[in-house]
């Protein structure tokens, strides 16, 4: 689905990403960890051409990203706040995004549905503008804006952080669905091991910008997780 | 303690992103603080010769004390829609052994030394000098200029007030109405008993106490105000209003546009910005009254007129337009990652233009007062608006990278959000050009020579459309990159 090649991207000279080579298959759940710095970030906006890379590229679907357009239609993300409109309410902005991705109202309706219980009762219907939520119920509009019009590429930027535990196992089980059942390629990044352990089929320690391990999740993943970060 | 505030404030002043922003643009807001403050000396300097010149038969005091009603409410409006309210980041002092008290004095303190404040006392303190070195009485003299700038700063206050409460805000706008109505069905005339208020503040000098107690209680209110909401969830937070529900869905029929319409729509009822400069575009209206009332300009320079009727229609384009794509700067790195082809994103906003220069065109429909010459060249001024400024604009909009915050009121001088140089480089061909193309023809043909002229390149704009629009957004391709990080920068 997802094929990188000697991409970097250096800022006045200093390499802040590097990567020789990867390959995230279709239908793949993909954990993205490391410290503060590491390039995570880096790489989600390269994947969304969002920064020009240095050298190298990203193809999605043979699509190459930084060249054409053609892959934001089946490619979906919530990086951070800046991806919501402050001055809409949720609906308003899910039905934007609907919009954009040829979903009518009623389409958008039935996804809700499906995620009343991870709303908590306290996106929809409040007669609030996005910029006045707090910021785990901003997270929670913006994770799902990003599931609308059933994309195949999903990237989420920390999507665990801010979120209650509630929502934080009930986004652990929409994640993995996606991926098991739909066959949906979902990128995620956290700082918490315990949570892309649990999500992830496969995870990768960046490392100033390096690929230093390149794991599939197995019983023994997390303890090898917590060794690599406790030096 | 104040040292530790002066100290804070100066470091914001100096590592504020406009103060770090080009010396080009230093130097153009050090030169436009100039130009104004020395229009206003200026103006207080010559005001009573002036006034002297133009009503021997009345003393220029007298004058001045009759309308300055007009000048007070002019002020109220003016404040009212540009002044911003001086926040300072009370969170983290709020945990801090500080006092509220002197926290509140100093935040209201710091509200008189606003720009607004400033503009008063460079017209009235010259003024007051030129009366006192034409021998009127010291005694009056000073202390009417100290009611003056007591006036001043109750206005300032009383400003915070009417932003704060809607209650305020409802009853000042309704007595204002009121009088505005009244004087213009001739019923009453508030002119008549407020100059003989401000009369009697000149002629009795010790009533100057009155504007002073007036200034010291509405500061109280202000003090008093403040203090009951001096917590998280008190005046300091911002208010978040219940949202009402509109329904845009007759715009559905502009097919794939709709959403972008639709979004721009709200955008600018929901936010304190773009609503600020759809007001100012709204004036732009009356900006042909400077012209057509002049019979210079329609015998001898018909060729400036073509310069007032692009305005007339243009206000919105001017305004607003050059302002794209800095409107959506804060959800741009969606736009661009989300399924939106850029070509689309841009004719809507082609289309939000062309709307508004169509309303405003109907909405100057009273210039046929002036004779339909004049009429015909509005209409010729926005058939060029709509066929070229737009594209003009938007290309403009390409080399504006400057973020706005949508819900701030843009500060007089101190906010130069998306305001650049380039800007001011691209605004000068929206006005010249429509000059240029009426006055060629004009002058070697005639008067309908020119008007076709400025319709027809109007109508090759739209003809070329497509053309433009490519050109365009291969442009905004390009520099998609710079976009997205100069946006995504911190303010």
């Amino acid at each position: 689905m997802i094929t990188v090649n000697n991409l970097s991207k250096s800022y006045n000279g200093v390499q802040v990403l590097h990567l020789e080579n990867l390959d995230i298959p279709k239908g793949q759940s993909f954990g993205l960890v490391g410290n503060n710095g590491a390039g995570k970030t880096t790489f989600f906006s390269l994947l969304l051409d969002l920064i020009q890379p240095t050298t190298g590229h990203i193809k999605s679907k043979d699509i190459l990203v930084n060249e054409s357009e053609a892959w934001k239609p089946f490619t979906s993300s919530f990086i951070d706040e800046s991806f919501l409109i402050g001055y809409l309410t949720a609906e308003e902005y899910f039905y934007f995004i609907g919009e954009l991705r040829n979903q009518n109202k009623s389409d958008v309706d039935a996804l809700l549905a499906q995620f009343e219980d991870f709303f908590h009762d306290e996106i929809l219907g409040k007669k609030k503008y996005l910029r006045d939520l707090s910021k785990g119920n901003q997270k929670k509009a913006g994770i799902v804006a990003a599931l609308i019009g059933n994309p195949e590429v999903i990237i989420l930027d920390e999507p665990f952080a801010n979120l209650d535990p509630t929502t934080q196992i009930r986004l652990k089980q929409i994640i993995k669905h996606l991926a098991e059942k739909k066959g949906v390629t979902v990128l995620v990044s956290s700082h918490d091991l315990l949570h892309v352990t649990d999500v992830c089929e496969r995870i990768v320690v960046l490392e100033k910008g390096e690929i230093v391990k390149d794991l599939q999740t197995s019983e023994a993943t997390l303890k090898e997780l917590e060794a690599h970060f406790t030096n | 303690m104040i040292k530790h505030f002066l100290s804070l404030e100066w470091k914001q002043f100096k590592r504020a992103s406009y103060f770090q922003k080009g010396l080009a643009i230093k130097i153009l807001l050090f030169l436009a603080v100039l130009y104004f403050g020395g229009i206003a000396i200026f103006m207080g300097g010559v005001m009573f010769f002036g006034l002297e010149k133009a009503f021997p038969s009345i003393d220029p005091i007298v004058m001045v004390n009759n309308y300055l009603i007009y000048w007070i409410l002019f002020e109220l409006m003016i404040r009212y829609f540009m002044q911003q309210l001086p926040v300072m980041n009370i969170k983290p002092l709020m945990i801090i052994p500080i006092t509220r008290n002197s926290v509140i004095h100093y935040l209201l303190g710091k509200t008189i030394l606003s720009f607004f404040n400033f503009i008063s006392l460079l017209i009235f303190l010259p003024f007051s000098i030129v009366l006192l070195f034409q021998g009127y009485p010291v005694m009056n003299v000073v202390l009417w200029f100290f009611a003056i700038m007591s006036i001043n700063l109750s206005i300032n206050f009383l400003n915070f007030l009417i932003n704060k409460s809607n209650t305020v805000f409802y009853v000042i706008a309704s007595v204002v109405i009121v009088i505005i109505t009244l004087r213009y069905f001739n019923i009453f005339d508030i002119t008549e008993p407020a100059g003989i208020l401000f009369n009697g503040l000149y002629n009795q000098p010790y009533l100057a106490l009155i504007p002073f107690l007036i200034m010291i209680g509405l500061y109280k209110v202000n003090f008093d105000f403040i203090r009951r909401g001096f917590y998280l969830d008190g005046a300091i937070s911002k208010k978040t209003k219940e949202v009402r529900a509109t329904d845009l869905s007759w715009m559905d029929r502009f097919g794939n546009l709709a959403p972008f319409l639709k979004n721009d729509i709200k955008m600018i009822t929901r936010n304190a910005r773009p609503k600020q400069v759809v007001m100012m575009s709204f004036f732009f209206l009356f900006y042909g009254l400077f012209f057509f009332t002049q019979s210079m300009y329609i015998e001898k320079m018909p060729y400036i007129l073509a310069f007032a009727a692009m305005f007339i229609t243009g206000g919105f384009l001017l305004s607003f337009g050059q302002l794209v794509p800095s409107w959506d700067s804060e959800y741009y790195k969606m736009l661009m990652s989300q399924n939106i082809p850029y070509r689309q994103y841009l004719e809507s906003k082609w289309y939000l233009m062309v709307v508004a220069v169509a309303v405003s065109f109907i909405l100057s429909t009273p210039y046929i007062y002036f004779g339909w010459d004049i009429y015909l060249m509005i209409a010729a001024g926005a058939l060029f608006n709509i066929g070229l400024n737009t594209f003009i604009t938007l290309f403009g909009g390409a080399l504006n990278r400057v973020p706005i915050e949508l819900n701030t009121k843009a500060k007089a001088f101190s906010n130069t959000n998306g305001f650049n140089p380039t800007q001011l480089l691209i605004a000068l061909p929206k006005m010249l050009l429509p000059i240029l193309i009426f006055f060629i023809p004009y002058q070697f043909i005639s008067f309908n020579a020119g008007l076709i002229a400025l319709a027809l390149t109007g109508a090759l704009g739209i003809v070329f459309k497509n053309f433009f629009l490519n050109k365009i957004e291969n442009i905004y391709q390009k520099g998609k990159y710079k976009t997205v990080a100069a946006f995504s920068e911190k303010k």
